[in-house]
C-alpha cells in the first residue's frame, strides 16, 4: 500500500482521476444503467443482466459485432500499412507534391467521417458522381461490400498512424543504421532490423488509434446505411439511444462491448511490446531531413498522388462539384453559386456555429494539451502502479461513440445537487468544453506519448542529478525536444474538435448550434448543395488556421535550443 | 523534496487553470434554464453578454410563479426552453414579437430531442416539448412528466378530427396531423392504371425490388406509419403484412428524405413516403405522383406539452395557445419547410395543393406507445437480412 503513494505517484492519481472525471464517470454512468436503469432518476431496481447475452441472440446485434470486428481488424491492418509506408518515405526522401501529402493528412483528420462517407456516397452511389461522369457502373459494386468499405475506412483513418509514425521520426540517431549500412546491411535489412523495431511502439500506438477510431466510427455505416445495410456496434448504440422508447441500458450493453473490444486490443499491444525497451535518443541524435532521392523521384511523387487521389480528392471533389452544381431537369446539371450565397444570406446561422465551434475546439485543444502532457509523462517515465489503467482510459474516448459520451455527461453533469455549488453545467457552453477534452485526450496522448517514448530517461535524471526542479526539467528538457509533437497533438485535436458531431449534437446549449449540427442538420434535410458547402467553407477556415499556426509555431531546422 | 512540490503545484495548476476555463465557460453560457435576466429581450445570442454574477442557473428562480397571467406583450423578457423539431426558424421571432417573452430553442431531430429529454429526466430543462411524436409525448405524460389537467382557451377551435386527439389526462394538445406515408410512384415507370392503389399492394409481387420506405426505427414519422398497421390489423397480421413487403424485397432507408433520394436515383419506383417530402419532391418538377390510398394515410401527430415542473408554467401556456392560434397555424403552412398537414384549428387553409380529399387515420396514442418497443425491435430484427 504505501508504494501506492511513493513518489512520483502524484501526478499519477492527479492524472487518473482528471481521466476518471472526464471520461470513465460518464461512460460508467451509460454503462451502469445495464445493472441500475434509472439510477440517476432516482428510482431503486435491478436491471436484466440477460441482455448481456443478448448480443449473441438478437440477429440485429450479432451483426453488428461481426461486422465491428471485421470493420476494424481489415482497416487496421491496411491503414496503418498505409499511413507507416506514407510517413517512412516522407521522411526520407523529397519529392514533389510531398506538402500536399501534409496537407492531406491534416485534411482527412479533422474532417468528420459523415462527411468523407457522404462524399463517397455520392461519389459511389448508383446514380453518382462515378457513373454520371465516367460511366463507371462497377465502381458502385466495388464500393459497396464489406472489402470496399474497409478501403474506404483505411483511406480515411490513415493519418492516425502516419501522424503517430511522422513524429516518431522527427529525430533520428544515424549512427545506428550507419553501423548497419557499414556491416554490409541492404537499406531493406537496415529498416528491417533496426527502425522498424524501434519504432514499433509508434507503430502501434498508430495501429491502436487506427483501430479505435474505426470500431468507434459512427459516421461511416450511418451514411452507408442509405445505400448498403451494413450495421456495426455504434450504429446499434445509436438506434438503441435515439429510438423510442429510449433504452440507456442497451446502449450501455453494447458499449460495454466495445470497451472490451479496446481492452483486448490493449492487451494485444502489451503483448507485443512486452520485451522492448524503446528510448533511443542520445546527444548524437539529429533531426531528420528528408533528401532527395537519387532515383525514382517521379515514382514516389505519382504512388502519393495516386494515393492521395483515392483518400483526399474523391471525397472533397465529391463535395466541391455537389457545392457547385445543382440539377437541371433533363441537361443534367447546371453550375451554380447559390448555394454558397446562401451561407453568408441566412442571418449568419453559419458564422455563428463556426465561431462557436473554434472558440470550443481551441479551449479543448488547449485544456486538452495540458492534461495530455501529463497522461503521456505518467505512462512514459513514471512507476505508477496504475498506468495501465492511465492508458486504457486515455484510449476509451476515441472508440466509444460520442454520443455514449454525450449522454454520460448529461447523466454526470445534470444533477440536481450540482446547481448549489453552480458546477451544473449542463446546458452551458463549457459542457461542450469538456467533452471535446475528453474526445481530444486519446489523440493529444497517443501523438505526445509516441515522441515520448524516444526521450531516455537518463536524460531527465541527469537534469535532475544536476539539480533541476521537476518543473525545470519538463521546460528545459523535455518541452523542447518534443515541440514538433506537441504543436502537431494541438493542432489535431483542435481540427478534429471543431467537427465533432456526436457529442455536440446531443451537447449543444439551447440557441448555441455548433457547425457540425449545421452541416448535418443539412444533410439531413437532404440540403446536399448547402451542406457541402458549409462543409468547403468551415473546412477551409480551419485548415487555413492550421497551416498558419503551424508556420508561425514550426520548430525552424536550426531554431531548437538545447541549453 | 524541492521536486515533489513543484511536481504537484504544476499538476495543481493544470487542474486548477481546467476548472477555471470551464467556470468562466459556464458562467458566459447562463442559457439553459435560467431566466435569470430580468429586463434584456434584445438579447438575442444567449452566449455573448452574460450578467456579471450569473454563477448558477438558479440564482433568480420562479419570477414567473409570482407573476399574474400575462397578456400580449407582456413578458418581460422572461425566457422560455422549447424542445422543437421542426419551424424553429418562424415560431421564435413570431412568439417573440407577439408575447414579449424569450424564446430559448433546442432543435434537432425527434430522436435526439427525445433522448435528450429522456436523458434529463433527473432535472429537466425543457419547458415545452413541440413534436410530431405523438406515441412518444404520450409516453411522457404516462411516465408523469406532463403538466396536466390544464385547458388552453384556444382548444375551443379545434376541429372533430383534433379533438379526439387530446389525452383524457389533457397533458398535450395536437397542433397539427401530416401523412406519415402516401404512396408516390415513378411517372416515367407507371401510369394511373398499374400505380398501386392500396396498401396491400405494395406486397404485389408487380413491384418486386421497386418498393422503399422509412426506417420505423430512425425516422420520427415512420413510426406511426408503421404502428397504424399493426393496430388496425392486429398485432400478429401487421406481422405478416410487414413480412410480405420484405419477402417482396422493400428498401429500408434511414429516413424519408434517403427514400427521396432513391427515388431520384432509380433504386425504388414506388414508396410510402411522408406528404411534405412527398409534395416538395413532385414540386422541383420530378416525375412523381402521388396517391392518396382510398383506405386512408396512417398520419403523425404534432402535439405541444408543458413540463410537469416547469418554472415558467405561464410562459409555457402562453406558448401552447400561440401554437393554437389560427395565424400561428397559417404561418406555418404558408412559411414552413414541413408545411404540408391539417391544421389543428378552424379558419385555417391547408396548402392549395394538397389533396383536398385526404383521408389520415391515426393510430390510438395510448396503444402505439405501449407497444413501440415490441413493433420496432421485431422490425429492427426482420429487416436486417
Amino acid at each position: 500500500m504505501p508504494r501506492l503513494f511513493a513518489y512520483g505517484n502524484r501526478t499519477g492519481w492527479l492524472v487518473l482521476a482528471v481521466l476518471v472525471l472526464l471520461i470513465l464517470a460518464p461512460l460508467a454512468a451509460v454503462v451502469v444503467q445495464v445493472l441500475l436503469p434509472g439510477v440517476f432518476f432516482g428510482e431503486r431496481k435491478l436491471g436484466d443482466l440477460s441482455l448481456l447475452l443478448d448480443v449473441f441472440r438478437r440477429p440485429l446485434w450479432l451483426q453488428s459485432l461481426r461486422n465491428t470486428l471485421i470493420l476494424g481488424a481489415g482497416t487496421t491492418l491496411l491503414g496503418t500499412a498505409i499511413g507507416a509506408a506514407l510517413a517512412t518515405v516522407r521522411s526520407r526522401w523529397s519529392f514533389p507534391g510531398a506538402r500536399l501529402l501534409d496537407m492531406a493528412v491534416w485534411l482527412l483528420l479533422i474532417t468528420p467521417s459523415f462527411i468523407l462517407a457522404q462524399g463517397w456516397v455520392m461519389f459511389a452511389a448508383a446514380n453518382g458522381l462515378a457513373n454520371q461522369w465516367f460511366g463507371w457502373r462497377w465502381v458502385h459494386d466495388a464500393v459497396f461490400t464489406p472489402a470496399g468499405l474497409i478501403a474506404v475506412m483505411a483511406l480515411s483513418k490513415f493519418p492516425f498512424a502516419y501522424l503517430a509514425v511522422h513524429t516518431a521520426l522527427e529525430w533520428k540517431v544515424d549512427r545506428l543504421g550507419e553501423a548497419g549500412r557499414l556491416n554490409g546491411g541492404s537499406p531493406w535489412t537496415v529498416w528491417w532490423t533496426i527502425e522498424a523495431p524501434l519504432l514499433l511502439p509508434a507503430y502501434c500506438s498508430g495501429a491502436m488509434l487506427v483501430f479505435m477510431d474505426t470500431v468507434g466510427d459512427f459516421g461511416l455505416p450511418a451514411s452507408i446505411a442509405a445505400v448498403f445495410r451494413f450495421p456495426t456496434l455504434p450504429y446499434s448504440i445509436y438506434s438503441a439511444l435515439y429510438t423510442s422508447p429510449i433504452r440507456f441500458d442497451m446502449a450501455g450493453v453494447l458499449s460495454f462491448y466495445l470497451v472490451l473490444l479496446i481492452a483486448l486490443a490493449m492487451s494485444l499491444q502489451f503483448y507485443v511490446m512486452r520485451k522492448s525497451r524503446f528510448d533511443f535518443l542520445t546527444a548524437r541524435a539529429t533531426r531528420s531531413t528528408a533528401r532527395t532521392p537519387a532515383r525514382g523521384k517521379w515514382l514516389l511523387a505519382a504512388g502519393n498522388a495516386l494515393l492521395l487521389i483515392l483518400a483526399a480528392g474523391v471525397p472533397f471533389v465529391s463535395n466541391l462539384l455537389t457545392s457547385l452544381t445543382r440539377p437541371n431537369g433533363k441537361a443534367g446539371v447546371a453550375f451554380t453559386g447559390e448555394y454558397y450565397r446562401e451561407l453568408f444570406d441566412r442571418g449568419g446561422q453559419l458564422g455563428s456555429g463556426l465561431l462557436h465551434s473554434l472558440e470550443i475546439a481551441a479551449g479543448a485543444a488547449f485544456i486538452g494539451l495540458i492534461i495530455g502532457f501529463f497522461v503521456s509523462y505518467v505512462l512514459t517515465y513514471s512507476g505508477f502502479a496504475l498506468r495501465q489503467a492511465v492508458d486504457v482510459i486515455s484510449l476509451v474516448s476515441l472508440a466509444v461513440p460520442g454520443v455514449v459520451l454525450g449522454i454520460g455527461y448529461i447523466f454526470v453533469w445534470n444533477q440536481a445537487w450540482l446547481d448549489k455549488i453552480g458546477l451544473l453545467l449542463y446546458g452551458k457552453p463549457a459542457i461542450l468544453v469538456l467533452a471535446g477534452v475528453a474526445g481530444a485526450i486519446p489523440v493529444i496522448t497517443r501523438v505526445l506519448t509516441g515522441a515520448m517514448a524516444k526521450v531516455p530517461k537518463g536524460l531527465l535524471s541527469a537534469a535532475q542529478l544536476q539539480g533541476a526542479s521537476f518543473g525545470r526539467r519538463i521546460r528545459t528538457v523535455l518541452l523542447p525536444l518534443m515541440r514538433g509533437a506537441l504543436l502537431s497533438a494541438a493542432l489535431a485535436a483542435f481540427g478534429s474538435g471543431v467537427f465533432d458531431l456526436a457529442v455536440t449534437s446531443i451537447l449543444f446549449p439551447p440557441n448555441f448550434m455548433t457547425l457540425p449540427v449545421v452541416i448535418n442538420k443539412a444533410f439531413e434535410d437532404l440540403k446536399l448543395g448547402y451542406a457541402a458547402a458549409a462543409t468547403l467553407t468551415g473546412g477551409g477556415i480551419v485548415v487555413a488556421i492550421i497551416l498558419a499556426l503551424e508556420r508561425l509555431l514550426k520548430p525552424k531546422r536550426q531554431g531548437v535550443h538545447n541549453p | 523534496m524541492n521536486s515533489i512540490r513543484n511536481n504537484r503545484a504544476l499538476t495543481a495548476a493544470a487542474l486548477l487553470g481546467l476548472t477555471m476555463v470551464a467556470a468562466a465557460c459556464g458562467s458566459s453560457g447562463n442559457a439553459g434554464n435560467a431566466g435569470a435576466s430580468p429586463s434584456a429581450p434584445a438579447a438575442t445570442e444567449a452566449a455573448s453578454t452574460p450578467p456579471a454574477s450569473a454563477e448558477s442557473a438558479s440564482a433568480s428562480p420562479s419570477a414567473s410563479d409570482a407573476s399574474a397571467p400575462s397578456s400580449a406583450a407582456n413578458g418581460n423578457g422572461e425566457t422560455l426552453t422549447v424542445y422543437l423539431n421542426d419551424f424553429d426558424d418562424i415560431v421564435k421571432p413570431m412568439f417573440e414579437e407577439q408575447t414579449g417573452y424569450k424564446l430559448n430553442i433546442v432543435s434537432g431531430n425527434g430522436a435526439e430531442i427525445m433522448s435528450r429529454i429522456e436523458a434529463e429526466k433527473g432535472n429537466p430543462h425543457w419547458d415545452v416539448v413541440w413534436m410530431d411524436a405523438m406515441p412518444s409525448i404520450e409516453g411522457l405524460d404516462e411516465a408523469g412528466q406532463l403538466l396536466d389537467g390544464w385547458t388552453p382557451s384556444g382548444a375551443d377551435k379545434l376541429t372533430d378530427f383534433a379533438k379526439q386527439f387530446v389525452p383524457a389526462s389533457h397533458g398535450y394538445y395536437p397542433t397539427g396531423t401530416h401523412a406519415a406515408g402516401v404512396i408516390v410512384y415513378n411517372t416515367q415507370k407507371f401510369d394511373a392504371s398499374s400505380v398501386p392503389k392500396t396498401w396491400k399492394d405494395l406486397a404485389d409481387p408487380k413491384f418486386k425490388n421497386t418498393v422503399g420506405m422509412a426506417d420505423p426505427a430512425v425516422a420520427a414519422p415512420a413510426y406511426p406509419f408503421v404502428a397504424y398497421f399493426f393496430q388496425s390489423l392486429g398485432m400478429d397480421a401487421g406481422k405478416d403484412y410487414f413480412s410480405s413487403l420484405i419477402q417482396n424485397g422493400v428498401h429500408v432507408y434511414p429516413k424519408n428524405p434517403n427514400v427521396t433520394d432513391a427515388l431520384k436515383g432509380g433504386e425504388i419506383q414506388v414508396a410510402a413516403l411522408q406528404e411534405s417530402n412527398a409534395y416538395t419532391f413532385k414540386n422541383s418538377g420530378a416525375p412523381i405522383g402521388i396517391v392518396w390510398p382510398e383506405d386512408g394515410a396512417p398520419g403523425s401527430v404534432r402535439v405541444a406539452a408543458i413540463q410537469k415542473n416547469t418554472r415558467h408554467a405561464e410562459a409555457a401556456k402562453a406558448f401552447v395557445e400561440f401554437l393554437l392560434d389560427p395565424k400561428t397555424q397559417q404561418a406555418l403552412i404558408d412559411k414552413g419547410d414541413e408545411s404540408y398537414f391539417e391544421p389543428s384549428v378552424q379558419g385555417v387553409n391547408p396548402k392549395p395543393d394538397r389533396a383536398p380529399n385526404a383521408k389520415l387515420v391515426v393510430a390510438d396514442a395510448a396503444w402505439a406507445s405501449k407497444n413501440e418497443a415490441e413493433i420496432k425491435q421485431w422490425f429492427a430484427d426482420h429487416s436486417v437480412k
